[in-house]
């Protein structure tokens, strides 16, 4: 086998948005890097990492999982029995976000309802905060473990639809912190640790954030997208990367992959 | 500082107090619920979303009926959803009059009606934790600690709407959040093993559970199967949590379906997804069919062996046979609700 094994001379003509969606994620994570992820396109994105170019990755589930092999078909949570197939180490909650806390996970998968321009997460309420908190327009399910990845895990990757109401200048709820209000070191004075989120994926753009003013910038627009559609669909400025580029589209090979091997039965992946 | 549950203090108390001789603490689950569930208590809720819930255990509440509860897990999704739709149907009988928690929904099954229509409509108090705050809570209680520090759950809104507070570290001068210890009047628990004495094996992940059990005052187990005392005995260092911490012991196989029990049974998809298409229905004004659901699957039978006694065999086979297989086992085998 070829260090890489994908093989990108051959792009595939017919995928999803989802499986394009699982791709990019598959493409930030480093090899043998620690990755915690949530349920969903996350778990699909870490094995396809794990079948290509990262064959050493290592996941960790909230419910307790530290290692595991995903090869009992995908989770349907995090604390499925399917997510401690052949782990190296099996506790509980507070052991795997000890971890967390401790500084032993590299990179955090996490999502919302709402983002803003410094990658502060909603996923609690919609609704007027605090005066409505107790009967808001629309309850969310709730931070579950995002509010605490987001606090704790050296950086963070967000998947958010790209919808002109999800993406916002000001939240209606600060679940998971992301880079608070850009100051320059906001997030250590809050408290927080980990660098804060490094990655934004979605069905139209990759987005990274400015190293001074950490708002959100375009690093590069998914097939057929461009800066003014991406930005159209953004209720707040996008900067744009001065090395701006069109996002590969899936390989077949990957394409493969997540079809035959890995959600055969599109759990998470429709097409 | 208004504590739910017992405060520190009063959870020291009530320890000093307990008879932790080593005895059969076996018994039926309606004696275990009457005994240990009472009007106003504060509930923990073992398990995490759907693995291992307790549902035979609030299946039982439901049936017995209670007022003014309140429920204190970091996630969670069948045993609220049971608690609230019951509520939703008939609030003289059963009523939740607060939650603490990190989230509530069903993950790849999507979010909570219930949980919706409860906010949404004023009914319930809420207060919002992290996972990782709730489950700090709870081993703080289990440390017999008033709070624990934590780095999580800061510096966004979530700990406006709780009572958490800030602190400087006197040791690094940097902000730190601490969580106030939860002890909840009973804790309800499923766990695949147990003897007589209530000593518990956890497989798999142990979620927040032992940390749940120590912390609370009385805790109802039920367990997939009781286990011989020499089993436990000649491994002490499997044991999840200690008999001492636990007043009932209930032998209840299928105690956490529909939801999932590590090497037992998988999720029982087909009536899970069920359930939560009727509160679906529910929340958007479709009431009759949640209420016949209950009248059938909880009112209508005596015990949890009534409710199992419903499901059609075909579903907990799948469930069983598709559970800790590899995908290349799986094969072949079919879903009765696909």
């Amino acid at each position: 086998m070829t260090e890489y094994a994908n093989d990108f001379s051959e792009y595939a003509t017919d995928f999803s948005a989802s499986e394009m969606i699982v791709t990019a994620g598959a493409r930030q994570l480093e090899n043998k890097k620690v990755i915690f992820a949530g349920t969903g396109l996350p778990m699909v994105g870490i094995t396809l990492a794990q079948l290509t170019h990262g064959p050493d990755i290592i996941p960790v589930f909230e419910g307790g999982a530290v290692g595991p092999t995903l090869n009992r078909s995908l989770p349907l949570s995090v604390g499925d029995s399917r997510t401690t197939s052949k782990a190296n180490f099996i506790q509980g909650l507070n052991s795997s976000f000890e971890l967390t806390q401790r500084g032993f996970i590299d990179v955090g998968f996490i999502g919302g309802a709402e983002v803003d321009p410094y990658g502060n997460l909603n996923s609690t309420m919609i609704g007027n905060f605090p005066e409505n908190y107790m009967n808001p327009d629309v309850r969310l399910p709730g931070s579950g473990g995002a509010g605490d990845m987001s606090c704790s895990c050296t950086y963070t990757i967000l998947i958010v639809q790209h919808e002109l109401r999800r993406f916002v200048e000001e939240l209606q709820y600060m679940t998971s912190p992301g880079h608070l209000d850009g100051s320059p070191d906001a997030r250590k004075n809050a408290g927080l640790q980990g660098k804060g989120p490094r990655r934004v994926i979605t069905t139209k753009a990759l987005m990274g954030f400015d190293d001074e003013t950490k708002r959100m910038k375009i690093l590069a627009t998914m097939p057929g997208e461009t800066v003014e559609s991406v930005q159209a669909a953004t209720g707040f400025e996008l900067l744009v990367d001065e090395n701006l580029y069109e996002f590969e589209p899936p390989t077949k090979e990957e394409i493969r992959l997540i079809r035959e091997d890995i959600d055969p039965t599109q759990i998470y992946c429709k097409r | 500082m208004e504590w739910t549950g017992l405060s520190p203090d009063d959870a020291r108390e009530k320890l000093e107090q307990k008879d932790k001789s080593k005895r059969d603490k076996r018994m039926s689950l309606t004696e275990a619920v009457k005994e240990f569930v009472k009007d106003g208590d504060h509930v923990g809720v073992g398990g995490f979303v759907n693995s291992r819930p307790p549902v035979a255990i609030a299946h039982e509440i439901i049936r017995q009926g209670r007022q003014d509860l309140s429920l204190a897990f970091q996630s969670a999704g069948l045993v609220p959803d049971y608690l609230m739709g019951a509520m939703a149907i008939r609030p003289d009988h059963l009523s939740i009059s607060r939650l603490e928690f990190a989230y509530v929904g069903h993950e790849y099954a999507g979010t909570s009606s219930m949980l919706r229509y409860m906010t949404e409509n004023n009914k319930i108090v809420i207060e919002d934790w992290t996972n990782y705050n709730m489950s700090t809570r709870f081993k703080a209680g289990s440390m017999g600690l008033p709070f624990l520090p934590t780095r999580s759950g800061l510096s966004g809104d979530i700990e406006k709407c709780n009572r958490s507070q800030y602190i400087k570290c006197p040791f690094t001068d940097r902000d730190i959040l601490l969580v106030p210890a939860c002890h909840p009047d009973v804790g309800i628990i499923h766990v695949q093993e147990a003897d007589i004495y209530g000593n518990c094996r956890i497989k798999g992940q142990t979620f927040t559970c032992p940390e749940m059990a120590m912390a609370s005052k009385n805790v109802i187990v039920t367990c997939e199967k009781l286990v011989e005392h020499d089993v436990i005995a000649t491994e002490p260092t499997r044991t999840s949590i200690p008999y001492f911490a636990v007043d009932a012991v209930v032998e209840l196989p299928f105690g956490s379906f529909p939801g999932l029990c590590h090497d037992i049974h998988y999720y029982g998809k087909t009536h899970l997804e069920y359930y939560k298409g009727l509160t679906n229905g529910f929340r958007k004004g479709v009431v009759e069919p949640l209420r016949e659901y209950f009248d059938k699957y909880v009112f209508g039978v005596k015990d949890t062996d009534g409710f199992i006694g419903l499901m059609p065999y075909e579903q907990l086979k799948y469930a069983r046979q598709v559970e800790s297989r590899s995908l290349h086992l799986q094969q072949g085998l079919q879903d009765p609700g696909a």
